[in-house]
């Protein structure tokens, strides 16, 4: 039993590797910016461990370079980051072999990228989960270590085109399924330019509302049989 | 307290709230199918808001940057190259991309 909680662990930590190809150098981006906005190094790789938030964190130390002040920083933090909830709650509806203890650290893990990876997994053990998600964290916290070391280092063209990493990674997750199903092909171009006109109007709430309504759209416009993630 | 430490703490601990509530009460939840369904869209449509248009803005000056990236990536993992293969050839050939920039 031990063993196979081992081995899935490590399964999910190489179902990782493409994340931490994307985490690392956008962890060493964000501490770019915290070592700019005044953060110490600590306080830089703290905020990696304990907030475990992209985009939530770019922004942070982006707003603290600007001195905003820290409700605003924390509002805005809150309003960016409520997605989780959305994608913890679809995690954990998922999970097999799993209890509370093992939930409340499987949330404080739950990213985008995590999420994304674990939803295209065959076998929905928590241990493959958080195999996928702890791996993925300390890699977004290695980045952000290397970042406050070797600052500056790395040409901007190289840190620009690792931005494209994690896009990279979202694309080929989803391209299977849009090449597969029509009706899911749709939902996505669907969802996709409802987004670009909501983050006109709505600004950080847009993709969570996007997330939301375009489920909803599809629950009209997709068989039940198709879905990803269904046992049936 | 010290301002950047207000910042972490307070950021954690919003950012902590909506990831832990599922992780309380998803037991006692047991989904009727149509949430079932609905919460299965979401890894779909998540990701096309995450993509659309945020990929836009991978380099801030140049929005096509990002756009060839993502039709790079979704030419490749039609091929069924493997996922780690993706991010990494999109990444080579994004820096192609910039070395010829300054030509155009």
């Amino acid at each position: 039993m031990i063993i196979s909680r081992t081995q899935k662990f490590i399964d999910g930590a190489k179902k990782a590797v493409p994340i931490t190809l994307g985490y690392v150098p956008m962890g060493i981006g964000y501490a770019a910016i915290a070592i700019k906005a005044g953060m110490t190094p600590l306080e830089t790789i703290s905020m990696s461990f304990l907030v475990y938030a992209g985009a939530g964190q770019i922004i942070a130390a982006s707003m603290v370079l600007t001195s905003a002040t820290a409700m605003t920083i924390i509002l805005t933090n809150f309003v960016v980051n409520l997605r989780y909830f959305v994608m913890s709650t679809c995690v954990l509806n998922q999970v097999e072999e799993s209890n509370t203890p093992l939930n409340i650290l499987a949330a404080h893990v739950t990213v985008d990228e995590s999420f994304a990876m674990f939803s295209l997994s065959e076998d929905s053990s928590i241990w493959i989960y958080l195999g996928i998600a702890i791996t993925a964290w300390l890699s977004w916290c290695l980045g952000a270590g290397i970042g406050v070391v070797l600052l500056d280092l790395l040409p901007v063209i190289v840190t620009n085109s690792f931005n494209i990493s994690l896009y990279a990674l979202f694309v080929a997750i989803l391209t299977p399924a849009v090449k597969e199903n029509r009706q899911i092909a749709i939902l996505v171009l669907i969802t996709a330019i409802l987004n670009i006109v909501l983050s006109q109007f709505l600004g950080n709430w847009s993709l969570i509302v996007s997330t939301l309504a375009g489920a909803g759209i599809g629950m009209y416009i997709v068989d039940d049989k198709y879905l990803m993630g269904s046992d049936d | 307290m010290d301002y950047i430490m207000l910042v972490i703490l307070g950021c954690a601990v919003v950012t902590f709230i909506p990831r832990l509530i599922p992780a309380l009460f998803i037991d006692k939840l047991d989904f009727p199918p149509k949430a079932e369904k609905f919460l299965n869209l979401i890894p779909y449509t998540a990701l096309a808001a995450l993509i659309c248009p945020g990929v836009l803005t991978v380099d801030n000056q140049l929005w096509y940057i990002g756009l060839i990236g993502a039709v790079v990536a979704a030419g490749l993992a039609w091929k069924k190259v493997p996922l780690g293969a993706i991010v990494i050839l999109t990444v080579i050939i994004l820096i192609g991309v910039y070395s010829l920039v300054p030509f155009f």
